[in-house]
């Protein structure tokens, strides 16, 4: 890991490394705008070091805060992390307190002492059921949503509980209600309409999206968005607390490198009409 | 330090417009105007990046002399020093990469050769089927994105592709695999479904015995509509149920489209008072989507150099698990037995 070295001033010079990385980044004007993360791997890491699963999900937690703030260093301007689905309530309980508590105060240390809310201003949303949580839970997420409310720079969204389907199901109904009321035309929906009433609806969509130890699934997140032409896909095979800034840098080296070097994404709407025209062609 | 901040991003957008992007701004470069796979690292590409390096420092050098001759100002001066700096640094990370990018392509596309020589089906069935006998699980639903091709290519425009898609058939049949969906963006295969059942037909006639060829159905979601086996020898499904393989085609349409549609129903629904908001259920949008789409796949299958979903149905991923080789852009056997055994090999536990 890169801050574990003891050295006194490499961490420092890290630091600076980091900083100046992010700005080269930035200068490419090619970083992603929305990034998804699939938290995966923390119990099997925790097996793996022998430590307590509780540890596992510390690291996790710790990994993904040095995550996030090199991508809002660089220019990201929202990122979405699945915390927890809504399939989790059937773990051991014990173990959901933990990712409960976890998550409480990991929300409660970025609004209070936390300078990353601070620093790159995060509006934090949490999305989901939320309903599903329990009462205390939903007050502090509340209470974090209402502090951060005014911050514009850049939104974090933590998926708490949440599922794929039980968006798209919650978007579809608010439609369904929008006409039902009359506030809405028949022929006002379609697929920007339905994109809208999503969690993430007003927010940049989601280009690239990054998930951890080695399993080639969604896992029922955020497939609509992630379904759409484009969007680039990182499965890695590491865990998630091994996942570190480096890997996200080289990641975001790559979706620059291939932006910006891309044929297609340039001329994305010409590049296509030329081809479908050759291919209609052909089938005339 | 956010003045300076601002200050790059300002000297940024300024700059980006006028000369950089005019000498090595990539859309200019005539390399990349002929290298269409985006994916695709060549020693052109390389040049012209490595162009793009060397052009650009002095380039930019001349833009900021000229820009500090007029404005005086010190920190507007450092604050464009300090974005020449990180451009700079740019070229450089965006040359490393590309060099290991490259040397990345070379290894894998010899890879992808050495596989496709291990693995070949050579028109027969029972390789496929001992290849599969070690697998200890099998997908029930297999899906495929097919591509399709440039006219000019080998295997390319449409006939390319009915071939890719009645070569996945032909596996898929010999694998003992009932459900098969093929996903291509533009619909491709369902416009032309006809030739596709006589590609198919063709293509198992040369697998099996002639006189024996597997029963396939041809499901058309977006049509409601199933053809049985090729039409020189269609008989009706009524009479025999029995078939080897059914074959979905979906296209773009049948993703975020039908779920637009089912939702524009269920209010219309809704506002004549024949449904009420409540019955609106996960339920409900399943079965119908079942009905309107097909079943989840469990193994999607890519064939493209790097994963895009392309707009495949997105309520139908849930849990699929995705295959693809980086770099490959054929549709080959070696994928397709690769892709079964790391499925065989992959344990799903939603949620625990």
């Amino acid at each position: 890991m890169i801050d574990s070295s003891g050295f006194p001033g490499v961490l420092g010079v890290l630091e600076i490394a980091k900083n100046a990385f992010a700005h080269i980044i930035r200068a490419s004007d090619c970083v992603p705008q929305h990034v998804a993360f699939i938290m995966d791997g923390n119990r099997r890491w925790a097996k793996k070091q022998h430590i307590e699963i509780r540890e596992g999900h510390n690291a996790g937690f710790q990994s993904m805060s040095r995550v996030l703030e090199l991508c809002y260093e660089s220019g990201v301007k929202t990122a979405t992390v699945f915390a927890f689905s809504i399939e989790n309530f059937k773990r051991t309980p014990t173990e959901i307190e933990w990712l409960m508590n976890l998550t409480r105060n990991g929300i409660r240390q970025v609004i209070q002492n936390g300078e990353m809310a601070e620093k790159y201003g995060i509006k934090i949303n949490v999305i989901g059921d939320k309903a599903l949580l329990p009462l205390d839970v939903q007050k502090d997420i509340q209470k974090a949503e209402l502090l951060t409310k005014d911050n514009h720079r850049a939104v974090l969204n933590i998926c708490f509980p949440y599922t794929g389907r039980h968006e798209l199901l919650k978007s579809i109904k608010e439609v369904i209600e929008r006409v039902d009321e009359g506030e809405m035309d028949l022929d006002q929906v379609d697929e920007e309409a339905i994109s809208n009433h999503l969690y993430t609806g007003t927010l940049p969509p989601v280009d690239l999206l990054i998930r951890t130890s080695g399993v080639y699934r969604l896992s029922d997140f955020l497939m609509w968005q992630v379904s759409r032409k484009g969007v680039i896909i990182e499965f890695l095979d590491c865990l998630w607390p091994d996942f570190g800034i480096r890997k996200m840098a080289w990641i975001l080296l790559k979706f620059a490198y291939s932006k910006s070097f891309s044929y297609r994404d340039l001329n994305a709407e010409d590049g296509q009409d030329i081809e479908q025209a050759a291919v209609k062609k052909k089938v005339t | 330090m956010s003045k300076v901040r601002e200050g790059i991003s300002e000297s940024k957008m300024g700059n980006s417009d006028t000369k950089y992007h005019d000498r090595s701004g990539p859309h200019e470069s005539p390399f990349f105007a002929n290298n269409k796979n985006a994916a695709k690292p060549s020693l052109q590409n390389l040049k012209a990046a490595s162009e793009g390096a060397l052009f650009m420092a002095p380039d930019n050098v001349a833009i900021q002399e000229k820009l500090s001759k007029k404005a005086g100002a010190l920190s507007a001066n450092s604050s464009r020093l300090e974005f020449v700096f990180y451009k700079v640094f740019l070229c450089l990370f965006f040359l490393t990469y590309a060099c290991f990018r490259y040397f990345q392509y070379t290894v894998n596309k010899i890879k992808i050769h050495v596989l496709n020589i291990a693995y070949s089906p050579s028109n027969t069935p029972q390789l496929i089927r001992q290849d599969v006998l070690k697998l200890s699980k099998l997908p029930k639903r297999l899906a495929a994105i097919l591509e399709i091709k440039s006219e000019g290519d080998v295997g390319g425009g449409v006939s390319g592709l009915i071939n890719d898609g009645s070569d996945l058939v032909a596996w898929s049949v010999s694998a003992g695999i009932k459900h098969l969906t093929l996903y291509d963006f533009d619909g491709y295969l369902k416009k032309n479904v006809h030739e596709f059942r006589e590609g198919v037909h063709h293509k198992l006639s040369k697998y099996y015995d002639p006189s024996n060829v597997p029963k396939f159905a041809v499901r058309v979601p977006q049509w409601n509509s199933v053809y049985y086996n090729s039409s020189s020898t269609e008989f009706n499904g009524t009479s025999t149920k029995k078939v080897a393989i059914e074959i979905s085609l979906l296209s773009n349409r049948d993703g975020r489209e039908t779920i637009v549609d089912l939702t524009r129903t269920m209010a219309e629904l809704c506002t004549n008072n024949e449904m009420k908001l409540a019955d609106v259920t996960m339920k409900l949008i399943d079965s119908e989507l079942l009905q309107l789409v097909g079943p989840e796949p469990d193994l999607l299958l890519y064939f493209g150099p790097r994963l895009d979903l392309q707009g495949f149905p997105p309520w139908h991923i849930r849990l699929t698990e995705f295959y693809w080789e980086e770099d490959n852009d054929q549709v080959t056997y070696s994928v397709f037995i690769r892709g079964l055994k790391t499925y065989s090999a992959c344990k799903v536990n939603v949620g625990k």
